[in-house]
């Protein structure tokens, strides 16, 4: 999620060793920018009982009903021996090895960190070249961004030096279970890639560990990083939007480092022009928590900007049916299969001249409206789950079953082809009010 | 000369997928494989009937990474019914290829049974990848593939390019697809 955080200090965002760094056309540095303190973001706070009762008892005693999310989510684990989170966070960090491996072509050395990265199960591969003003102003101690790593001293300035590329790897969510937002479907889909793209990171780590080279992980802002490398573009929905998979990535992490690599560039893929026009996530958002104005400047940074507390306040009334929203993803029309008429739509916006783009999105939202819906509400059946159950109720989701279930399940499942959405919208004003 | 689709020289490919690597620890399969199990919540969750339950193991076996999937019973006496077994696409074979690269379907089928057992745990029921067996064997007796002459597993999705993982040992009631040798 993209999550704003009240910067620690100002900072100067230009120099002649640091010039104001590219993030393409969705995001844009017009400010001094200050290093956001990761103690202030909104998992740190809430654990202090910065964010009121019901969200501290939702992070820290609520254990989820569903054994899928018990396991992929560890905030509502039963026992947090059963997260492989909790494994990766406190395996033994490895150690560098003496003999460095000489790279005299960083471009032969970039493609082959792209091509490890893919054959250990990265979706997105892309390398940023480290900026003073995307590093986090402090340590995260609470294990969410980094794996037990500890941050090395010195000011941001040191550690770019230190550092100076960036790994962006990430893992893509599975359309298909992704289409039951609200859901536990969905939370699997979000969980379970997030776990593996944690391995992913610690997998790359150790192997950039084992060439010769330092590693930093947990101490730069991923959504900074990724913009500059061209992983993808900010959104409305403040998501990264990714060429192949749309917002349906994770960017939990990235890896700083000293192995000579040879950066990306920013990436256009039509976003600034399609969420000028499109608003779909702002409109569907159940707690109102995307904006429907234009971009806000924000910490010496153009962009849109999502409210967080909306967005993040909600969670304590939905644990039992559902632990990660994902509207705002699942209805962007950049959510779709990784498909060649996908690739033919984007490509057809890249191409068209900037100021025609407009007519030409007016075109692909129209079919993403017609094809499908202004809120995807798609009829998602995978191993027992049905999302075309109203959470709550019980049903027995075995096509064909005319067994006798007892109470516990006492109907089959109706057919039909759209999901159960509580009617959110509706109730949500509170959300909007309060903050 | 290099055609627009063949791949450029990749001078550390082979060290990547043959090498040891430094120290153990800079890949994390020993610390999953380490990691002790996690309790048994305490309440079970229905099962509609083992036929059902296998193919749902088997569907989030595929969801996680697996690339083919079989179940087991197991002999008379174990102390788990069941056996579930996952093979994994191994362009390397990991028992030779010792580096990061080699040991990545290692690493798939650790990822796969921890979430697997884990689950299972979550439902109410045992399950451990702690009991170490012949898992070639296993997965040759659930109908994954056929042992050829040196005793490799031989698959008609991945032939002999495959890596079984270990075998997660439960008593949720599943449909055995073999039973496993004694």
């Amino acid at each position: 999620m993209a999550l704003s955080i009240e910067p620690e200090t100002p900072r100067k965002s230009s120099s002649v060793e640091f010039p104001i760094p590219d993030l393409g056309r969705t995001a844009r540095i017009v400010g001094r920018v200050g290093n956001v303190d990761p103690q202030q973001l909104p998992h740190p706070q809430n654990m202090r009982g910065e964010l009121g009762k019901a969200l501290f008892n939702w992070m820290h005693s609520t254990i989820s009903p569903d054994p899928l999310a018990r396991v992929a989510f560890e905030r509502h684990a039963a026992d947090k021996n059963n997260v492989i989170r909790t494994t990766l966070m406190k395996a033994p960090k490895g150690q560098i090895s003496p003999e460095r491996v000489p790279v005299d072509d960083p471009a032969a050395m970039t493609r082959h960190i792209k091509r490890v990265a893919r054959h250990l199960g990265a979706d997105v591969i892309r390398i940023a070249r480290s900026h003073p003003s995307f590093m986090y102003g402090g340590n995260p101690t609470d294990g969410l961004t980094t794996m037990g790593g500890d941050r090395p001293d010195g000011t941001p300035e040191d550690l770019v030096r230190r550092f100076p590329f960036v790994i962006v790897a990430s893992k893509a969510w599975d359309y298909k279970l992704m289409q039951a937002h609200r859901h536990h479907i969905g939370d699997a889909a979000y969980d379970f890639t997030l776990e593996r793209g944690n391995l992913l990171h610690s997998s790359i780590a150790g192997y950039v560990q084992d060439l010769g080279y330092h590693v930093l992980r947990g101490a730069m802002n991923p959504q900074a990083a990724a913009l500059a490398a061209g992983a993808g573009e900010l959104g409305r929905n403040g998501l990264i939007i990714s060429e192949k998979f749309g917002p349906r990535i994770h960017l939990t992490d990235v890896i700083m480092t000293d192995l000579p690599l040879l950066p990306d560039k920013p990436i256009d893929l039509g976003v600034e022009d399609f969420c000028k026009v499109c608003r779909k996530c702002a409109v569907t958002c159940p707690t109102n928590s995307i904006s429907f104005e234009g971009k806000q400047t924000y910490n010496g940074v153009e962009k849109y900007k999502i409210k967080w507390e909306t967005c993040y306040k909600l969670r304590p009334y939905t644990v039992q049916y559902w632990a990660q929203c994902l509207t705002c993803a699942t209805v962007c029309p950049y959510t779709k299969p990784n498909t060649w008429w996908r690739d033919l739509a984007i490509k057809s916006l890249q191409l068209t001249p900037i100021p025609l783009r407009p007519v030409v999105v007016r075109g692909l939202k129209w079919l993403d409206d017609r094809f499908w819906g202004t809120l995807p509400n798609k009829r998602v059946r995978w191993l027992d789950y049905d999302s075309g159950i109203k959470p709550g109720e019980k049903a027995c989701t075995v096509a064909g079953c005319t067994a006798s279930h007892g109470e516990s399940q006492t109907t089959q499942a109706a057919g039909g082809s759209i999901g159960y959405y509580f009617p959110l919208k509706e109730n949500t004003n509170r959300f909007t009010n309060r903050v | 000369m290099r055609f627009p689709w063949t791949r450029e020289a990749d001078p550390y490919w082979d060290a990547f997928i043959q090498r040891d690597p430094f120290h153990p620890d800079n890949q994390v399969n020993n610390a999953i494989r380490a990691w002790p199990d996690g309790s048994v919540f305490p309440v079970k969750k229905d099962v509609h009937s083992p036929d059902v339950m296998s193919g749902h193991i088997k569907e989030l076996a595929r969801f996680l990474g697996a690339g083919i999937t079989g179940i087991v019973r197991l002999p008379e006496g174990s102390e788990h019914p069941f056996g579930i077994v996952c093979a994994f696409q191994a362009e390397d074979d990991p028992a030779q290829a010792r580096g990061h690269g080699g040991q990545a379907p290692v690493q798939n089928g650790l990822f796969v049974t921890f979430n697997l057992g884990a689950v299972i745990r979550e439902m109410g029921y045992r399950a451990t990848t702690k009991i170490l067996v012949d898992a070639v064997q296993f997965a040759a007796a659930a109908g994954l593939g056929r042992l050829d002459g040196d005793g490799r597993l031989v698959t008609a999705q991945f032939g002999r390019k495959v890596h079984v993982a270990d075998v997660v040992h439960t008593d949720l009631p599943l449909a055995p697809d073999g039973e496993a040798p004694a």
